[in-house]
């Protein structure tokens, strides 16, 4: 097909429109630029040793090792991989945390708690404690290791106010790096079954022109999506799994 | 009769009102929780509890500097922790007023004072810290029927919780999880004391010719 001689559709540059579009591109620019600099870097390397399988009417318990003096797995993040196992796709039947501490009193206390599976077979060789074990179902502990800290944080934000309004101007960064290990032990067989460690970083920014702007990056959150994820797969596939690292950019 | 004796709470209360008043700008914390019966055998004494007035009402007070006057209520606590806690420990339990003084009333083996030796808290003023942590050490005074004393035991115990927005819940959380670490330690270990373990020996020797220290003390045994 032949263009029309004499059409040329291009309309003359418009001055003002250009500017706009420089301005346009210039804030996409910067919006990806924050948006690639707040960013989550992960990385989960499960390792099963054994072959259990969780089999109906087995339940598990997610507890927090609470022997380190300067860290320990946050509540609301052993909260979190609790929920997330008893939900979503293959769902598994959890026990509560708490109630479970409750119920072992004193044994599952920071400086009493089994820390290794040696450890467990000498508890439960105390009268009452394995039948007590039996009653609540649970076959797994999943022992949640490790904590969410503020790695690296930069940058500055000054605000200023006046008659003729009030506003702020600068750019604030930090890092935050989520690191757990997930270890399950079969307390029927009295064995370690492996350990998952998943390592999220993750990178939030906010600028300030007039307001500031925040990008929040959650790895926590993603530390919970991300071993709750390979928790199922471990608790639900006999063999083959495990012992290859997994990266999420 | 004294008004505490009437009124343990109002008394608190009173005391705690009383506290904010002298202080100014106060924050209080009452901790209270409910503490589970431990997972334990008991030991084959019948044994008399005697919890002093001052640990029913026990309210630590600290002028804590760039902070405020901190006033902790624990009375509470200490009662709903050591009552199941003794109940369970012992084969059989019962309250006393005093020590015995020469006798200890029929059918008690000993009797058994708790106290509080020494109570600590920290909370962060900088954002580094992210723990809230309490201590608090416990005094355990076992007295023989006689009233000799067999022990005067010091049990601590420790507990941290993340910092919330309200600081006072993250005392209360410190306070409860160092009281179930004293707790576990007072009913895991108090059995592996050697005074104790003598005078369970001598009462079981007592009870049952041939018997030793040992087979008293194993099921509480570390």
């Amino acid at each position: 097909m032949q263009p029309h001689q004499g059409q040329d559709r291009r309309q003359p540059p418009n001055p003002k429109r250009s500017e706009m579009n420089f301005t346009h591109f210039a804030a996409i620019a910067l919006v990806t630029g924050l948006v690639a600099g707040c960013g989550i870097t992960s990385r989960v390397e499960p390792y099963k040793q054994g072959s259990a399988v969780i089999q109906q009417g087995e339940h598990v318990v997610v507890l927090a090792r609470k022997q380190h003096a300067n860290h320990e797995a946050e509540a609301d993040f052993v909260q979190c991989i609790s929920t997330a196992l008893a939900k979503g796709d293959k769902p598994i039947e959890v026990h509560a945390s708490k109630e479970f501490e409750d119920k072992m009193y004193p044994w599952f206390e920071p400086s009493t708690a089994p820390l290794t599976t040696e450890d467990l077979s000498h508890l439960f060789e105390r009268p009452g404690v394995l039948d007590q074990v039996r009653g609540t179902g649970v076959r797994y502990v999943v022992w949640l290791d490790g904590s969410t800290d503020r790695v690296a944080s930069g940058g500055g934000i000054s605000c200023a106010a006046g008659i003729g309004g009030a506003g702020c101007m600068g750019l604030a960064w930090w890092e935050d790096d989520s690191r757990y290990d997930a270890t399950v032990w079969d307390i029927r067989d009295l064995q370690s079954e492996g350990t998952i460690h998943a390592d999220v970083k993750g990178r939030s920014v906010m600028p300030a022109i007039i307001i500031p702007l925040p990008f929040i990056a959650h790895p926590q959150a993603h530390a919970c999506r991300d071993l709750t994820k390979q928790l199922k797969q471990f608790l639900t596939t006999p063999e083959g799994y495990g012992g290859r690292a997994v990266d999420a950019g | 009769m004294s008004l505490s004796h009437q009124n343990p709470v109002a008394m608190r209360w009173f005391a705690l009102a009383a506290c904010a008043l002298v202080g100014g700008c106060s924050t209080q914390v009452i901790v209270e929780a409910k503490f589970p019966t431990p997972l334990v055998q008991p030991l084959p004494v019948s044994v008399g509890i005697l919890i002093p007035e001052e640990l029913y009402n026990y309210i630590y007070t600290e002028d804590v500097p760039e902070q405020s006057l901190w006033t902790i209520a624990l009375g509470d606590a200490n009662v709903s922790m050591l009552q199941p806690l003794f109940k369970r420990m012992f084969r059989d339990t019962r309250s006393v007023d005093a020590v015995p003084a020469g006798s200890a009333p029929a059918g008690l083996d000993g009797v058994l004072k708790p106290t509080i030796a020494k109570f600590e808290f920290d909370v962060p003023v900088g954002q580094r810290d992210k723990f809230v942590e309490v201590w608090i050490q416990y005094q355990l005074s076992l007295y023989d029927a006689d009233g000799r004393t067999v022990i005067d035991w010091t049990v601590s115990g420790y507990g941290k919780s993340e910092l919330m927005r309200n600081r006072q819940d993250a005392v209360q959380k410190a306070a409860i999880v160092a009281m179930r670490e004293a707790g576990a330690t007072i009913s895991t270990k108090f059995a592996d004391q050697p005074q104790i373990k003598s005078w369970l020996g001598e009462k079981e020797h007592a009870a049952t010719p041939g018997a030793g220290p040992q087979a008293a003390a194993k099921p509480e045994a570390q």
